[in-house]
């Protein structure tokens, strides 16, 4: 009957975590990605090459730049058809028309030319009804102008998908630390009962079930909190210090109780009044749980 | 006679166009202090992050003004670094470091306590376009404070919504926008 007990609260554990995964697999397959390597006609590869995406039915553009390598992506793109303009200052441009699948990974390379010579017509002036469309005068400032080093405005995918997966980890983080709640509650609701004068070991046996469902799931919130990446340069302000701040009670705390959880469980199964060290177990229990929570609402509700 | 009112019309004529010229140079602003505050909504609380890093510059020409505003992603800050670095992330700040405002104003727009700017905002990849936004304009000597708010939304910018304990934000992030432009 325990061990059910403890089977049942473990397989909800599993259960729920294999949910949110696969909603997040979900999210990723969704979306398509167009990459592609930007070149002149000489073939050399072309860095900081401005590209385009645009849909062809919503009219929606996706803006992308080449990095060192020539490469440019274009992520999170609905299915569909796109054309995409490449441009490089003093290179030339290019221009393509392609079919977007689902979830798909496509590739486009471009080769930039020199456009060829405009026609000798008269400029046609900007329209009154769009006032953002270029001056005939080209007297509008540009990015230069305002004096913004080259590393301020240069596109870091590398840096981008070091945020993306951090993002993807603090998430999972955030949710396991949700789902630890539910079992961590429970245990703290059960430890009087467990630690009582009854004879009868039900109440002990799920307590220690959950305590220990508590444990694993506590311990792969952590791993996914320590394991994303730091981003280096980054100050560390507002309630994440004190969201971190709280982790060296909880931490220590998730490792204690249980050892201190199980002497007491030795001592009451041989018959004895839970004592010495043991009888710390309660109340570290609840200073931990204490500062689980404390860290939960330090980064969910503003003080 | 002739011999002196030959000087006189070609000095006339030297000041005229002299003068031609001063009105159909260009004339510039540039931006001398500014405030972005963009506002997020949360069921569980609200937050700002606010940028005073943001450069600019107007060229007048021909009666109208071509404005640039440029401000990097990063330097918006909410007084929370997580939050901050979250919102670099959902927003590709690395991928595409600035955020671009362009508008053209008739060059009259400066002496009028009102305007209405049409927008162009270039942000996380994306560009989107803001019809008739309202800026109360504030003269002081020479610069020109201008404030309002760009009704901006997340899906203007194909964003997907952040979320906080499984509850994401609200579409709507308007940014409210303080500056003050000085004559060049």
């Amino acid at each position: 009957m325990n061990l059910k007990a403890a089977k049942v609260v473990f397989g909800a554990g599993l259960v729920l975590i294999l949910a949110f995964n696969s909603e997040l697999l979900r999210a990723q397959e969704a979306s398509a990605t167009l990459s592609g390597t930007v070149t002149d006609s000489s073939g050399k590869v072309l860095p900081n090459a401005k590209a385009s995406v645009k849909n062809l039915s919503t009219g929606q553009s996706t803006d992308a730049q080449s990095d060192a390598a020539g490469l440019y992506t274009a992520a999170n793109l609905a299915a569909g058809d796109y054309e995409v303009s490449v441009s490089a200052e003093g290179v030339g441009v290019a221009v393509a028309k392609v079919t977007l699948a689902a979830g798909g990974q496509q590739s486009l390379n471009l080769t930039l030319t020199q456009p060829q010579a405009a026609p000798a017509t008269p400029p046609v002036a900007p329209s009154e009804n769009l006032p953002n469309a270029p001056s005939a005068a080209k007297t509008e400032p540009s990015l230069e102008d305002l004096g913004f080093s080259k590393s301020e405005t240069q596109s870091n995918a590398a840096q981008q998908a070091l945020l993306d997966k951090r993002t993807r980890m603090l998430k999972i983080h955030q949710r396991m630390g949700l789902i630890t709640t539910i079992p961590l509650v429970a245990t703290v609701i059960l430890g009087p009962g467990a630690g009582g004068k009854s004879e009868g070991t039900a109440t002990r046996d799920l307590h220690v079930a959950l305590g220990s469902l508590t444990g694993d799931l506590y311990g792969i919130t952590a791993w996914y909190a320590i394991r994303a990446p730091r981003i280096k340069g980054t100050e560390k302000r507002g309630p994440i210090r004190f969201h971190e701040a709280m982790a060296w009670i909880h931490g220590p705390g998730m490792i204690l109780t249980p050892i201190l959880g199980a002497m007491a469980f030795e001592q009451k199964n041989n018959g004895e009044k839970v004592h010495g060290i043991a009888s710390a177990h309660g109340p570290v229990a609840i200073v931990t749980a204490g500062a689980f929570g404390a860290a939960l609402l330090s980064v969910s509700v503003k003080f | 006679m002739n011999k002196r009112i030959l000087p006189r019309f070609l000095l006339v004529g030297l000041l005229l166009s002299l003068a031609a010229d001063v009105f159909a140079a260009d004339h510039q602003w540039v931006l001398k202090e500014s405030a972005l505050t963009y506002h997020v909504s949360h069921p569980l609380h609200q937050s700002e992050g606010v940028s005073h890093a943001a450069r600019g510059k107007g060229v007048c020409h021909e009666g109208h003004c071509d404005f640039l505003i440029a401000v990097t992603v990063k330097s918006f800050d909410s007084g929370d670094s997580n939050r901050d670095l979250h919102m670099i992330q959902v927003t590709r700040g690395a991928e595409f470091p600035m955020v671009t405002v362009r508008t053209r104003l008739p060059e009259a727009a400066s002496t009028s306590p009102t305007i209405k700017a049409d927008i162009e905002i270039q942000f996380a990849g994306q560009t989107a376009q803001y019809k008739q936004v309202a800026f109360e304009v504030i003269t002081q000597g020479n610069d020109k404070r201008i404030s309002g708010t760009i009704p901006a939304t997340l899906a203007d910018f194909k964003i997907d919504p952040p979320s906080l304990l499984t509850m994401p934000v609200k579409n709507e992030i308007p940014i409210r926008v303080e500056l003050t432009w000085a004559p060049q």
